[in-house]
C-alpha cells in the first residue's frame, strides 16, 4: 500500500498551504484533489487581502506559507486599505490574476520534493482505535498516512441553488463530496449546513465602461510579502457602478423565486457577505448599493461584480445585470449561484486543529465554518504545520491570541464554534495595536523558523532587519533634533508629537538611521509606530501580560467541570462540550460567567497535600482534580 | 450589579442608607450607568465599522464628532460620579469632630447630638481627656460623633495627649464643629483653632448666649462669613438651627429625595477607571491620533463598564454593525 507521512485532501488555498509546510518540514505529502486545473482556484472574488484578511496574509508569509508571495507575483491590482488612518489597521489587498494565481501555485507544488499529487477523489477516513491510518478513495484505492489533513471547503454534500435548479457541486462544474461527508459524520463530527453565494460574471467586451467610475490601483503597490521588494507590474482598472430603484423593484418583484427567501436553502449565511435579496429586503431604505466591476484577469474576459451576488433564477439575473448603467448590453458568462454545504463544528477541534476526537486527523479552511481564502489559508497552514509536526513527534504549533490573527482565528473557531460563516475582522482582536501588518514578521518569523518552515534566505532577511530595528531605536533615543519651535529634544520626543513624521526627520538628515533600500517603508512605519505611540503599546503590552496569566493556567483534558459545586448546569455544560485548553480561553466560551471562572480557578490551585491522597497512591493531576 | 444592591440592602445602617441601596436596586443607578455603557458601545461599533468596512461608501462618523461625543460621555460620566459622594457619604457615614477649647459645652452638644448623657459634663474644664465617640444618625445619614479633650496649652501629660488627639481627630474628620464660648473674651486659643480649621468643612458653634455677651460676631473677621449657629446649651434656644445647620451641610433636605447615588466603591473606583480612559481618549481624538488608539481606550472604559454590565463580546459588536449597515459585498 501507497504510504504518505502526510495526506492533504483538497488544493484550495488551505490545501495548499498545508501541503507546502508540512513538505518543506520534511513530511513525504500525498495532496490529493480532483484536478489539476482548479488548485489554489478562486472560485469567489478574484482578490486577496483587505481588512484583518491582509493582516492574515502577512502571517502566513512570515511564517513562511505561500499566499503571500502567489498575490504579489500574479496581482494585477494593489491597494493598502485605511492608509489614512493609523498603523494597526493598514491591510493590504489585490486583485488576482485569478488563472495566473492557480498556476503559479501550482508549479511551486510541483517542484516541491515533498509533494506527490493523487488526483481522484476522497472516499473515506480509515480509523483505527480513534487514530487515523488512511485514506480510501472513492475509486477504491486505499494509501495509508501518519496524519491526514482534510480541507474540503464547500465540497461536503454541496449543493448549488440558482433559482429553482438545484445541483450536487462543490463549486460549479465540480461534483460534490459525499462518500467522504459520510465518513465524517459517522465518526461522529458535529456537523451544521451553511450557506454563501456568489455573483454574476460579465463579459468585458460587452460593458460600456466609459460611463463607469474608474478605481484604480495604488501608485507604489505595497507588496504582501516581507520577501517582495517592490511590484513594478502595470495595474488594471476596476470600475464602480450603483444599483438603482429598478434593481430593487426587479429584486422585490421576484423575491419568490429567490431559493434564499422561499425556504429552498437552510443554511445560514454570513452577514458581511449578504445576498443582493438580503441588502434590499434588509436595508429597503439605503438607496443604493456598491459594485465593483473587478476583472478575473490581465488577459481574460471576465468581469466579476464584486457586491452583486444572488441566487435568483438565471432570466432574472440577466435583467438585473441590464438595468444597470453601461451593461445595458452585457452579456453574462456564469450566473450567480448560492452554495450550501456541511461544515464541521470547529469546537470539535483542538488548538492546533487536530480534532479531539480523532488522533492525526486535522481538518483546515472553509470546512471549519470560515468563509475567504486567507481565513482557509490560515488554517491550512496551522493544519499542515501541526500534522507535520505530530509526525515528526514535536509539540504543536499554538499562536495566542496576542501574538497573531490566525492566533484569535484558530481561538474564536474553537472557543465559540460557527453559527454563520467567519470572517476575519480587526476588531476580533483585542489587542490589535500590537498586531500590526509591519510588525508580522518580527512577531512570528522566528516561530516559523524553529519549526522549519522559514528558509535561510528569509531567515537572513529578517534577521539584518531585525538587527536593523533594534539600533535605530537606539540611534532614535540617542539623537537631539531641533523643533521649528527652536526647541532641542531627542528624536523620540519629536516624534510622539502627532505632525511629526520619521520620514521628514529622515529627510531632513536630523538622523542618520540604517535603512535597508529594499524595506525601506517597512523599517520606517515600524520604528515609527514602536516611538510614536509607545505609551498605547506598553499599555496593551501589560494587557497582554495580564492575559497571559490566564492562558498559562492549563485545564488537564480530563477536568471534570460537572463535579465542582457552583457551577450552573449551562455552564458545566458548556465547557464540557468546549472542554477549554487554559483557563483563559474557558472565560471566552460564550455563556461562562468570570464567577463561574474563578470558581475553576480555586480548584485548578488547590495545593496537593498528602493527606488528600490515601497511602500508597500516587498522585495524578487528573485524578485529583475529579473531586 | 443587582447581587451587589441587595448585597448593600442586607448591610444598610439607617432607613436612608435602606432607600439608597433600595434604589439602586430599583436601578436608577444601574440606568445611569447602562446609558453611559450604551453611548460608548455606539460610538465605538461606528468607530469600529469605519476601521473593518472602509470600502463600503458609507461615512460613518466625522473627526470633530467623534471628541466631542467623547465629551459627552466623559460629562455624564462625571454627573454619576458626582453623585457617587452623596451616595458614599449615605452608605459609609461621615465622622464629625467637636473642637474648642475647655469648658466651652462640647460635651453637652455631643450629649445632645448622641441623644443620651453619654459624655461625663462638670463646670470643671478639661473633664473630657480622651476621645469619645457615638454612632448617631442625622437625618438618615449615619453619623460618628467624636467628642474631644478642650485644647489648652497644658503641662498635664494626659490632659496633653487629649489635645493631640483632638486635634488629629478634627484633622480626620468629614465635618468639625468648632464651639466657641461667647461670655468669655475670644482669645489667641480660639483664635488659632479658627485658623487651624479654615481649610476643613467646619461648622462655628457659639455657645452660651443666655450669658452676658463679651464680644460680637465682627470680632470673628472674615470668618464670620462661615457658617455660623448660636445656640444656648442652657435654654436649648437655637437647637433647631444646630440641626437645621448640620443637615444642610450633610447635604440632606430637598436633596434627600435625589435617587441616583453610586454608593458601591467598587463602582466608583470602576467609573474613575472610565473616566480617566474616556479623558485620554477625548485629548487623543481632538489631537487627531489615528481612530485605532482613540478606540484602544474607548475599550478600556467599555472593559471596565462592563464589570458593572456584563461584558458585551466583539461578536455583539459586529453583529450591532450588521444590523444597522448594509455591509459587505
Amino acid at each position: 500500500m501507497k504510504y504518505f507521512d502526510v495526506i492533504v485532501i483538497g488544493a484550495g488555498h488551505a490545501g495548499c498551504e498545508a501541503a507546502f509546510a508540512a513538505s518543506r518540514m520534511g513530511c513525504q505529502v500525498g495532496l490529493c484533489t480532483l484536478s489539476e486545473g482548479t488548485v489554489a482556484h478562486m472560485p469567489c472574488n478574484p482578490a486577496v487581502g483587505g481588512t484583518a484578511k491582509g493582516h492574515l496574509v502577512r502571517e502566513i508569509d512570515a511564517l513562511g506559507g505561500l499566499m503571500g508571495q502567489a498575490i504579489d507575483e500574479t496581482g494585477i491590482q494593489f491597494k493598502l486599505l485605511n492608509r489614512s488612518r493609523g498603523p494597526a489597521v493598514w491591510s493590504p489587498r489585490a486583485q488576482a490574476d485569478k488563472n495566473r494565481y492557480g498556476t503559479w501555485v501550482k508549479a511551486v507544488l510541483d517542484r516541491e520534493p515533498g509533494i506527490t499529487w493523487i488526483f481522484g477523489k476522497a472516499g473515506c477516513v480509515v480509523v483505527e482505535g480513534g487514530v487515523v491510518t488512511g485514506l480510501a478513495m472513492e475509486d477504491g484505492d486505499r494509501i495509508s498516512c501518519s496524519a491526514l489533513v482534510v480541507t474540503t471547503g464547500t465540497f461536503l454534500n454541496g449543493l448549488i441553488h440558482i433559482g429553482p435548479e438545484q445541483q450536487s457541486a462543490g463549486r460549479v462544474g465540480e461534483p460534490a463530496s459525499h462518500d467522504l461527508a459520510k465518513s465524517l459524520k459517522e465518526l461522529g463530527f458535529e456537523q451544521g449546513r451553511l450557506k454563501t453565494g456568489t455573483p454574476p460574471r460579465l463579459d468585458r467586451r460587452t460593458i460600456d465602461f466609459s460611463r463607469l467610475s474608474a478605481q484604480l490601483g495604488d501608485e507604489a503597490p505595497v507588496p504582501f510579502s516581507f520577501l517582495t521588494d517592490r511590484i513594478d507590474r502595470e495595474q488594471i482598472i476596476c470600475h464602480l457602478v450603483y444599483t438603482n430603484s429598478r434593481v430593487r423593484e426587479l429584486v422585490v418583484r421576484n423575491i419568490k423565486k429567490s431559493p434564499l427567501f422561499n425556504g429552498q436553502i437552510k443554511g445560514i449565511g454570513p452577514r458581511y457577505c449578504p445576498s443582493l435579496e438580503d441588502k434590499i429586503v434588509r436595508f429597503p431604505n439605503r438607496e443604493k448599493h456598491q459594485i465593483f466591476l473587478e476583472p478575473e484577469g490581465r488577459d481574460v474576459d471576465e468581469i466579476y461584480m464584486n457586491g452583486y451576488s444572488m441566487s435568483l433564477p438565471r432570466e432574472v439575473q440577466r435583467t438585473l445585470v441590464r438595468v444597470l448603467p453601461g451593461l445595458e448590453d452585457a452579456e453574462m458568462i456564469r450566473p450567480g449561484y448560492a452554495v450550501e454545504y456541511d461544515f464541521i463544528q470547529p469546537v470539535e477541534l483542538s488548538r492546533t486543529l487536530e480534532t479531539k476526537r480523532v488522533e492525526r486527523l486535522f481538518f483546515g479552511g472553509q470546512i471549519n465554518g470560515t468563509s475567504g481564502y486567507e481565513e482557509a489559508a490560515a488554517q491550512g497552514l496551522i493544519a499542515g504545520i501541526n500534522a507535520a509536526l505530530k509526525v515528526k513527534k514535536c509539540e504543536g504549533l499554538i499562536l495566542g491570541r496576542e501574538e497573531a490573527y490566525i492566533g484569535i482565528l484558530v481561538d474564536d473557531l474553537i472557543t465559540k464554534g460557527c453559527l454563520e460563516p467567519y470572517r476575519m475582522f480587526t476588531s476580533r482582536a483585542e489587542h490589535r495595536l500590537l498586531l500590526r501588518i509591519d510588525n508580522a514578521d518580527l512577531r512570528l518569523t522566528p516561530k516559523g523558523r524553529t519549526i522549519g518552515l522559514v528558509t535561510d534566505a528569509r531567515w537572513e532577511r529578517f534577521e539584518a532587519r531585525q538587527t536593523r530595528f533594534g539600533k535605530n531605536l537606539q540611534t532614535l533615543s540617542r539623537t537631539m533634533v531641533r523643533l521649528s519651535s527652536g526647541e532641542h529634544v531627542s528624536a523620540c520626543q519629536a516624534l510622539r508629537r502627532p505632525e511629526i513624521r520619521l520620514e521628514e526627520l529622515v529627510l531632513k538628515g536630523d538622523t542618520n538611521l540604517e535603512i535597508s533600500q529594499e524595506s525601506r517603508e517597512l523599517d520606517l512605519i515600524s520604528l515609527e509606530t514602536e516611538v510614536k505611540y509607545e505609551g498605547y503599546l506598553r499599555r496593551q503590552r501589560k494587557e497582554v501580560e495580564r492575559a497571559r496569566r490566564e492562558e498559562r493556567r492549563l485545564i488537564p483534558k480530563r477536568f471534570r467541570f460537572d463535579v465542582i459545586p457552583g457551577l450552573s448546569r449551562e455552564v458545566v455544560e458548556r465547557l464540557s462540550h468546549i472542554r477549554p485548553a487554559t483557563l483563559g480561553q474557558a472565560l471566552r466560551v460564550p455563556g461562562v460567567t468570570p464567577a463561574a471562572i474563578a470558581v475553576i480557578s480555586a480548584y485548578l490551585d488547590r495545593p496537593v497535600g498528602e493527606e488528600h491522597l490515601g497511602r500508597g497512591q500516587t498522585w495524578s493531576k487528573d485524578h485529583n482534580l475529579q473531586i | 450589579m443587582q447581587a451587589e444592591a441587595v448585597g448593600d440592602l442586607i448591610n444598610a445602617v439607617t432607613p436612608l442608607q435602606a432607600r439608597a441601596a433600595f434604589d439602586q436596586l430599583e436601578g436608577t443607578v444601574s440606568t445611569a450607568i447602562k446609558e453611559i455603557d450604551d453611548a460608548i458601545f455606539e460610538l465605538v461599533a461606528q468607530l469600529e465599522a469605519s476601521l473593518d468596512f472602509p470600502d463600503e461608501g458609507y461615512h460613518f462618523l466625522e473627526a470633530e464628532s467623534v471628541t466631542e461625543q467623547i465629551g459627552q460621555i466623559v460629562d455624564r460620566v462625571k454627573k454619576v460620579m458626582g453623585e457617587a459622594r452623596r451616595g458614599r457619604l449615605i452608605r459609609e457615614g461621615i465622622q464629625i469632630a467637636i473642637l474648642g477649647k475647655p469648658n466651652v459645652g462640647k460635651s453637652t452638644i455631643f450629649n445632645h447630638l448622641v441623644g443620651s448623657d453619654r459624655a461625663i459634663v462638670t463646670p470643671t474644664a478639661g473633664t473630657t481627656r480622651d476621645l469619645l465617640t457615638e454612632l448617631t444618625d442625622i437625618e438618615g445619614i449615619p453619623v460618628t460623633l467624636v467628642d474631644t479633650a478642650g485644647i489648652q496649652d497644658t503641662t498635664d501629660v494626659v490632659e496633653a495627649e487629649g489635645v493631640i488627639r483632638a486635634r488629629g481627630a478634627a484633622n480626620i474628620a468629614d465635618l468639625v464643629l468648632l464651639v466657641l464660648d461667647c461670655s468669655k473674651p475670644l482669645d489667641s486659643e480660639d483664635r488659632l483653632l479658627i485658623t487651624e480649621t479654615e481649610t476643613s468643612q467646619r461648622l462655628l458653634v457659639v455657645n452660651k448666649i443666655d450669658l452676658p455677651v463679651r464680644w460680637t460676631l465682627g470680632a470673628l473677621g472674615s470668618s464670620s462669613e462661615q457658617t455660623l449657629i448660636q445656640v444656648s446649651m442652657k435654654t436649648f434656644e437655637g437647637l433647631d438651627r444646630l440641626t437645621q445647620g448640620l443637615k444642610g451641610i450633610l447635604g440632606a433636605g430637598e436633596q434627600l429625595r435625589d435617587p441616583a447615588a453610586v454608593t458601591n466603591i467598587r463602582h466608583i473606583e470602576l467609573l474613575q477607571r472610565v473616566l480617566a480612559a474616556l479623558v485620554r481618549a477625548t485629548r487623543a481624538s481632538a489631537k487627531s491620533v489615528p481612530e485605532e488608539f482613540v478606540l484602544a481606550d474607548l475599550q478600556l472604559a467599555r472593559v471596565a463598564l462592563g464589570e458593572i454590565t456584563g461584558q458585551r463580546t466583539s461578536e455583539d459588536l459586529l453583529h450591532h454593525i450588521f444590523q444597522q449597515f448594509c455591509i459587505g459585498k
